[in-house]
């Protein structure tokens, strides 16, 4: 804070400046200062005011050797630079920024402070437009053909923000080519911001930006989809930078002496996705491929995963144990709470007047030490309550910032590191239930976060400590479904040292993929599952168990027991951790003729026909994209069809290059490196035509072939195309598990995937604990994506197995057998199926390794014989007579 | 346009599109497009005609070879380049265009372009105007020593014509020494101050080559060629084009 020397943030891409002696960012890890030599005058005084005597201007970047077995190359991207693009404007005109600029812009720690503003005279943008595929999809002026795969949702997701922080009506345009919302849930993000939030979406690729110059807005011009010029103006326009590997990747990949591929991303074998062409090196996130955040942690655990098999031996050494005080004993003790409200940068702070809130605090009963903070989650942070917990001898934390469902656990482990008992905490969620919400009105913000925080004290006056269950892990795996993503999970669970029973419900391994071919790479798919089922069957820690059903399941994670049946007998599997891989399986059309003229059929039915027949007989074919998916019945993209239509096209020019094919489209989706096979596509001469959803094509079955008619999307006019053979890119259904989610409890979103624990952040596991999930039963995907997601899910349910025992939530029901009159209300209730009839003792019996503290029992027994520790009614009528009570 | 629908399918046919793809290196990527429209955005012919860049690809794409090598559009393109240097896939729409115009008899191109190429090829001067060798060395003459004359920090200044050994060869817009020589000046007071050592030539002075914008393949060559084959035989380095 002292340092004289004003230097340019670089975090904050230039857009504001530091001190020399500086924090990279406010969550950075260690949070702790740097100086930047390349700015320092020296001078000295940040070595005299440290009291800690922590500053050494001599230090110097130093060499460790570090002896390892495995490596894994996670170096990331960075952005595409536009500059070189004259025609856009970059670094011409201020207002012209590139999207990683534009996130600073909108981050509460970035340059504005969160609040919209554009950069050359800080007034609020009235419109802004964002200009896709700058430096992606572009051989002619980056040079990067290939697509980044993750632009379009953060254009989206940029326009929505932006949206919601304007405080007058902001107009959001995002030129594109094709938006390419092909993540689980993402197509239905995509409409939102569409239908519901009015983001424009043109369908255009702008030649020239050019400034007003007495405005600094920005003329754009482009061509509608009927060949209209237009002629628009904006605030401001955001360049959708694409992902690009840094020349430092590159020379650390000539040090490791692995190969890189034409874009510098890491060569990887489709079949073999996170191993580098060295043996030992693995490779995950952008540097393997442009991807998005779910898939770079996917891809990191499966690298774990094999860097893990390679050292398994190793296992255990070399770990330093975390040492938990021992735990204070409060009881008796009367309450001392201390209460921390937090800024959240400008999210809370900027609305609510926090530190009128903490002087607030400090007036209610039994507290006796208030703090705010910027960040109460960062680590500093948490070391400064740990601090004032000793100091003040404080038996009581109440924290008022965001949701408990994100930041209850750090703080229950920053009690604990204290030895106060973790469920001495209590939380305000003054954020998304306050500033969120009332950010028009910080008067009203400033009140109600008074009265959550009076709430939150008078509960945590009330709480007791609980003590939780401790578990010991049962250390064999249950893998369900036997196709590619069952048998890598399985093999990287058995690769691991860890037993596994792997079950199949049809005759064979292999499920869907037993139908294809070909990846669009060339690989030979049934080469590689035959490999694959006999690696699977020579492994001694996998028993596989085919024809087998699961019919009954009870038990908790770390020690479960399934009933199979096979062949017609019953048996059952003890198991610490489970793996659903399902798999799925190609939608059976209703559209199109499908079924009734047998020259309509489906990629993977094309497929057949072309290693059968091959496509000398054939003059033309069409194919239609999106077919089941993207529409009313099926909200979400398939993401797989589009590479399959390319793949099938590429494979019939390739068999016949006389063969005409046209891609009816509503947009393409080849994603990362599949681009390179739409590119290859066109240049074979396959035509693509996109068509409107509320146009789609109409097809008559006619004598010399099926007619398709559809409107050409350039020329505005009807194409009337007859063709030998009319394929639909039939989306991907999930198989059908009505019956195993019944038996085993396991959730699924309507269109019968699996969910996972969170979508961008715990992609692989199952809201359960112990429950991991992999391949198309997570949602549609490549075999490459699937056996990622597979090693994933093996490596995740690894550092699950690898423990010898867990501690069980202590939020669990308890019945009180005395005023319980077994009316069987909650037996009928749970959700879970927890609480059962005792017959022999006549009493309702709660388990708590099961019960899952979801609270239903203890509100519908009638006698309020159910309680619900942690959410005793007394600690929740305290917090409701705290409500009550007069300010 | 027609609102009749384009018949597609069947047996694949050879269209226009595919023997210009041969004359090209790369085919002129002329299969990569990608429908974006960035060329037409930046098309300073785009909505004549009910045309633009993109449509004019696309109809040569499908096969409509007869509405690509009749539509008076082709004709108003500039030949700027613009659309290629932005198009992510470098496709040639120019050279598309320039194949189109071959296809049309000589006779029925556009008048202006092909009466300044006849011109050209009137005589060795290759100038869009007509103008011969003589009359050019006249008119230039007669400007510089007007000026060496009424300007005396210009008295030394030279417009040599065939002067053997210069290091540059400049050639001339073809309507100035006609109908504006003072406009031929400025530049050489720039090269006389600099004290550049260049020459015009008598053949081959004429800057414009109508005969390419008129897609007549063996008279842009013979202008080409002529000014060139000039530029060699008098020693020039560098051939500075004005045009």
């Amino acid at each position: 804070m002292h340092c004289p020397v004003t230097a340019v943030n670089q975090y904050n891409l230039n857009l504001d400046d530091r001190r020399a002696a500086y924090i990279e960012y406010p969550q950075a890890v260690p949070l702790a200062f740097a100086i930047d030599t390349d700015t320092c005058i020296g001078c000295g005084l940040c070595e005299n005011m440290c009291i800690a005597k922590a500053v050494d201007y001599a230090d110097k970047e130093r060499e460790t050797k570090v002896q390892v077995g495995s490596v894994i190359l996670s170096s990331g991207s960075q952005g595409f630079d536009p500059s070189g693009l004259d025609f856009l404007g970059y670094g011409k005109y201020p207002n012209v920024v590139t999207s990683e600029e534009y996130e600073r812009i909108l981050s509460a720690s970035g340059p504005y402070f969160g609040h919209l503003m554009r950069p050359l005279d800080r007034e609020e943008p009235k419109s802004v437009a964002w200009l896709q595929c700058v430096g992606s999809r572009d051989a002619n002026r980056s040079g990067n053909g290939y697509c980044s795969s993750v632009c379009c949702m953060y254009a989206i997701k940029e326009a929505m923000i932006s949206k919601e922080h304007a405080h007058s009506e902001l107009d959001c345009a995002i030129f594109n080519m094709d938006m390419r919302t092909f993540g689980k849930d993402y197509e239905k993000y995509y409409n939102r911001a569409r239908y519901k939030d009015g983001v424009r979406f043109v369908k255009a690729r702008v030649h020239t930006i050019t400034e007003v110059p007495e405005t600094g807005d920005l003329t754009v011009k482009y061509t509608d989809e009927t060949g209209a010029m237009q002629e628009e103006i904006f605030s401001m326009v955001v360049l959708s930078v694409g992902l690009k590997i840094p020349e430092t990747s590159v020379e650390l990949a000539k040090r490791l002496g692995i190969e890189l591929n034409q874009y510098n991303f890491v060569e990887t074998d489709p079949l073999r996705p996170v191993e580098s062409s060295r043996p030992g090196v693995y490779t995950c996130g952008v540097f393997q491929g442009p991807k998005d955040i779910p898939g770079s942690i996917t891809e990191a655990s499966a690298a774990a995963c094999l860097a893990g098999a390679d050292i398994a031996e190793a296992r255990g050494k070399d770990i330093e144990k975390v040492e938990v005080p021992e735990e204070v004993d409060v009881a008796g003790q009367e309450p001392r709470i201390g209460v921390f409200v937090c800024n959240c940068g400008i999210n809370i702070g900027g609305i609510v007047d926090v530190p009128d809130v903490q002087e607030y605090s400090g007036t209610l009963p039994y507290v006796v030490f208030t703090d705010s903070n910027l960040f109460t989650c960062s680590q500093d942070t948490q070391d400064k309550i740990k601090e004032m917990i000793i100091e003040h001898q404080l038996n009581r934390l109440v924290v008022a910032s965001c949701s408990p469902k994100t930041h209850e656990p750090m703080f229950m482990e920053t009690l604990e590191a204290c030895g106060i008992n973790k469920y001495l905490f209590e939380m305000a969620n003054i954020r998304n239930q306050n500033s969120w919400i009332h950010s028009n009105n910080p008067d009203i913000a400033t009140a109600k976060a008074k009265e959550l925080v009076r709430m939150a004290v008078a509960r945590a006056a009330t709480l007791r400590p609980l003590n939780e269950k401790v578990v010991y892990i049962n250390k064999r795996a249950l893998v369900i479904g036997g196709g590619i993503a069952g048998m890598n999970a399985s093999l990287g669970l058995a690769r691991q040292g860890f037993n596994v029973v792997m079950v199949e419900k049809e005759a064979e391994l292999g499920g869907f993929s037993r139908k294809l071919h070909h990846t669009i790479e060339g690989k030979d798919i049934q080469a590689y599952l035959k490999a694959l089922i006999s690696d699977v069957t020579a492994e001694d820690k996998i028993r596989v168990l085919t024809e087998a059903q699961i019919v009954g399941f009870e038990g908790f994670k770390g020690s479960f027991a399934t009933q199979v049946l096979v062949n017609g007998e019953r048996e059952k599997i003890e198991h610490g951790i489970i793996i659903v891989a399902t798999g799925g399986d190609e939608y059976k059309p209703k559209e199109f003729l499908y079924g009734e003229d047998a020259r309509v059929m489906t990629q993977v039915e094309l497929t057949d026909r072309l290693e059968e027949k091959g496509a000398g007989d054939l003059s033309t074919v069409v194919m239609v994209q999106c077919v089941g998916s993207r529409n009313e019945e099926n909200e979400n993209c398939s993401r797989i069809c589009c590479q399959s239509a390319i793949k099938n096209a590429l494979h019939i020019k390739k068999l016949n290059p006389d063969a005409q094919v046209f891609v009816l489209y509503r947009d393409i989706r080849s994603y990362g490196m599949l681009e390179d096979y739409y590119t290859e596509a066109r240049r074979q001469g396959v035509i693509f035509i996109r068509f409107d959803k509320d146009a789609p094509p109409e097809v008559e079955s006619g004598s010399d072939g099926v007619v398709v008619t559809v409107k050409d999307h350039i020329l505005q006019q009807n194409v009337e195309i007859t063709a030998d053979i009319l394929t639909l890119s039939a989306g991907m259904t999930a198989a059908d598990t009505d019956d195993l989610s019944g038996v085993m409890k396991l959730n699924r979103n309507p269109e019968g995937f699996f969910i996972e624990a969170h979508v961008k952040l715990r992609p692989v596991d199952m809201p359960s604990d112990g429950i991991f999930l992999c391949g198309a039963a997570h949602g549609p995907k490549l075999i490459s994506e699937s056996i990622a997601q597979a090693q994933a899910a093996a490596a995740r349910a690894v550092t699950f197995l690898a423990k010898e025992a867990i501690r069980l939530s202590a939020i669990t029901a308890k019945v009180d057998v005395d005023h319980c009159v077994k009316c069987l209300t909650c037996v009928r209730s749970c959700p879970f199926d927890v609480p059962t009839f005792n017959e022999e003792e006549k009493v309702i019996e709660i388990n708590e390794a099961i019960c899952h503290g979801c609270g239903v029992c203890a509100g519908v027994c009638p006698r309020q014989a159910i309680q619900l520790s942690f959410y005793e009614d007394d600690q929740l009528i305290a917090k409701i007579d705290a409500l009550l009570e007069a300010a | 346009m027609a609102e009749e629908a384009i018949k597609l399918g069947g047996k694949r046919k050879s269209i226009f599109m595919d023997k210009v793809k041969e004359l090209l290196p790369e085919g002129g990527n002329l299969n990569l497009c990608l429908t974006c429209g960035a060329c037409s955005s930046g098309c300073p012919a785009t909505g004549l005609e009910g045309m633009d860049p993109r449509k004019f690809l696309r109809m040569a794409a499908l096969g409509m070879d007869d509405e690509i090598m009749s539509t008076p559009w082709t004709w108003m393109c500039t030949m700027c380049q613009r659309c290629i240097y932005v198009c992510p896939m470098k496709i040639d729409i120019p050279q598309l265009v320039f194949n189109a115009r071959a296809t049309w008899p000589r006779e029925k191109r556009p008048k202006g372009i092909l009466g300044s190429c006849d011109m050209a090829l009137r005589n060795e001067s290759r100038s869009a105007m007509g103008t011969s060798p003589e009359d050019f060395d006249f008119v230039v003459g007669d400007v510089l020593e007007e000026y060496q004359e009424s300007q005396p920090e210009f008295a030394e200044m030279e417009a040599p014509i065939d002067k053997q050994g210069a290091e540059f060869f400049l050639n001339q817009n073809s309507r100035e020494p006609v109908t504006e020589p003072d406009e031929m000046v400025p530049l050489w007071k720039i090269l006389h101050l600099a004290g550049v050592n260049w020459t015009y030539g008598s053949k081959g002075w004429g800057g414009e080559n109508y005969c390419m914008f008129l897609a007549d393949n063996d008279a842009w060559e013979t202008l080409t060629r002529t000014t060139i084959n000039q530029a060699d035989a008098l020693g020039c380095e560098t051939y500075l084009n004005t045009e």
